[in-house]
């Protein structure tokens, strides 16, 4: 019994020792990828749907229930201008989806800025507990959250901790580090945003309700000396979709902002 | 605690404390289910001729596309069942089998396969740290895949590829032609991330990404194809069309109310900063009249638009 207690004191020691040492520091100092700068978005997907807006009734490859469908066939651009509702297709579901320059600042150590040019959107991404306060927004509230790899363990025998050091035990803890330091490991931000204003996904009047929630995760890569961000967005509406709607959008990074160009959702909606 | 109790807890306890914690390496292995919420028309009933939009394509590349004829496949037979190349085969109709390969003695994992039910698709990516082969080795339309973690991310490359498409109308991918990938799983989703590089007909990367659902019930069967001449024409015939001859490149701008200059493609129009450069078109239906719910629940597909 007594040799029962003292292994396992030993194995909660183990455990707590992979706790991500991120864990107690504020979002800007536990970021494990760089997340602030320019960035332009790639129409490589969807082209026509994302650079023009689309004739009433195109819904191809939108999952809407008959609801949507309904309410969406009642779309008149003309009336969106007349009632000042031009920035309806800018709203956080929807928004990293334009044609876009995004820049990503630290608003402070907790809050990432995400601004785009196209429409003059801004979000604010906050680390910690959900803030919902006030009424609902375009950019709706958003909570943040690093995601850092998943920790596994390899349980070793004599032969898999001898070949420890074989190329495919890719992954290991550095040596020599008792407790890894997951910034230095790449990860991914998750967004989720709430207490949305009811917009419209696709340009041509496709609708979300007040109760979609976006989940959204980032991601950096890089492929010939140039760095990439996708972002895999997924959003969840029960009413206007029958299954969430999950689309991955790709941006490159650019230098600086000599190409950021604002412009107001009335402009652009007015040229496609 | 009994003496047997005792030990089987020591036991137990020991292998936790002789684990070995590492990072990264996500489990890809299930049964996939595509998710063809971007690029639907494009992906699942297939391109319409002459949809170059998005590809930054150069000169070459479009020249081959225009020479493009779709009875290629029905008198060709060598086309008929050929399989996607590995770059294409992740955004096409098929459901996808991930399965780890680990080394038998050591329980490393050095691999991960996977099957597409579209041709019976397979691929191998390697993750042992061995070396490509020679560039005189033949090509395949899989190619050969190797990979390395970074972070919560895969990093595939690929080379060794035989000629293929970028999209499947005449949109040509050359043999030369590489392409990484960046695989990352997110609870149920996968995305995988493909930049393609080829120097006969890109001017720059082709960067596009996949979703997938992770779908256990999911079960591939079989996908025998037998080819057969299906449209009859002399021994040899190659369908195409000669230079400025192509009487279908326009469509696809006419139905959906597209300027033509931008359904050809090129680095260009891939930025924000086009949309004020873009031509207007000659026409925009006021209302979709093809392809416009295609694939949704109960929902048809008006292939042919009504006359305006």
């Amino acid at each position: 019994m007594k040799w029962g207690l003292i292994l396992a004191a030993g194995t909660v020691v183990v455990l707590s020792a992979q706790t991500p040492p991120g864990a107690d520091l504020s979002g800007k100092a536990a970021a494990p990828i760089d997340l602030t700068g320019y960035w332009v978005a790639i129409v490589t997907e969807d082209w026509r749907y994302r650079m023009l807006t689309a004739p009433k009734g195109d819904y191809y490859s939108l999952p809407l229930t008959p609801e949507a469908r309904k309410v969406a066939d009642t779309w008149d651009a003309a009336q969106d201008v007349a009632q000042g509702k031009q920035c309806l297709a800018y709203g956080a579901p929807a928004l990293m989806r334009q044609p876009a320059r995004v820049h990503v600042t630290w608003d402070n150590d907790n809050a990432l800025k995400v601004e785009v040019d196209a429409g003059k959107q801004t979000r604010l991404l906050a680390f910690g507990a959900p803030r919902q306060t006030g009424e609902a927004t375009l950019q709706g509230s958003s909570t943040a959250q690093w995601q850092s790899p998943q920790i596994t363990r390899f349980y070793t025998s004599k032969i898999s901790a001898r070949d420890a050091d074989t190329p495919g035990f890719r992954g290991q803890a550095p040596a020599g580090e008792a407790r890894p330091d997951t910034r230095k490991l790449g990860g991914t931000l998750k967004v989720v945003t709430t207490h949305l204003k009811p917009g419209y996904l696709r340009n041509n009047g496709v609708p979300y309700s007040a109760n979609a929630v976006l989940t959204e995760y980032y991601d950096i890569h890089r492929d010939a000396g140039q760095e990439y961000l996708v972002i895999t967005s997924v959003v969840d509406d029960p009413r206007y979709l029958y299954v969430p709607w999950v689309v991955s959008n790709q941006f490159r990074r650019e230098a600086d902002g000599s190409k950021w160009n604002p412009q107001p959702c009335d402009l652009i909606l007015s040229s496609k | 605690m009994t003496k047997m109790g005792f030990s089987s807890t020591s036991l137990a306890l020991a292998a936790t404390l002789l684990a070995v914690p590492a990072f990264g390496q996500t489990d890809f292995a299930g049964e996939w289910a595509p998710l063809f919420h971007e690029d639907n028309p494009e992906r699942l009933p297939g391109p319409e001729l002459g949809d170059y939009m998005g590809i930054p394509i150069n000169a070459a590349a479009r020249l081959r596309g225009d020479s493009y004829d779709a009875d290629r496949i029905s008198i060709v037979t060598q086309y008929q069942c050929r399989p996607h190349g590995g770059d294409y085969s992740m955004r096409g109709l098929s459901n996808m089998r991930i399965d780890s390969i680990y080394d038998p003695v050591t329980q490393l994992l050095v691999g991960i396969h996977t099957r597409m039910n579209f041709q019976e698709q397979e691929r191998t990516i390697w993750l042992d740290g061995r070396p490509h082969p020679s560039e005189l080795a033949p090509h395949t339309f899989a190619g050969f895949s190797t990979a390395a973690w970074d972070g919560n991310m895969l990093n595939v490359y690929t080379d060794h590829l035989k000629d293929s498409y970028l999209r499947r109308n005449g949109l040509a991918r050359s043999s030369k032609a590489t392409f990484t990938e960046h695989w990352v799983r997110h609870g149920n989703y996968l995305t995988v991330i493909t930049a393609i590089t080829d120097p006969a007909f890109l001017t720059e990367p082709l960067v596009r990404s996949q979703n997938w659902i992770l779908d256990p019930n999911q079960r591939i069967g079989r996908d025998v194809c037998e080819y057969g001449p299906e449209v009859p024409a002399p021994a040899g015939t190659v369908p195409a069309h000669l230079p400025g001859t192509n009487p279908f490149l326009h469509e696809v701008a006419d139905w959906y109310g597209l300027p033509y200059e931008a359904t050809r493609g090129g680095a260009e129009t891939l930025y924000p900063e086009y949309q004020a450069k873009m031509p207007q078109p000659d026409t925009h239906p006021a209302k979709c009249e093809r392809y416009c719910d295609c694939g949704n629940v109960g929902r048809g597909c008006n292939l042919f638009p009504a006359k305006r």
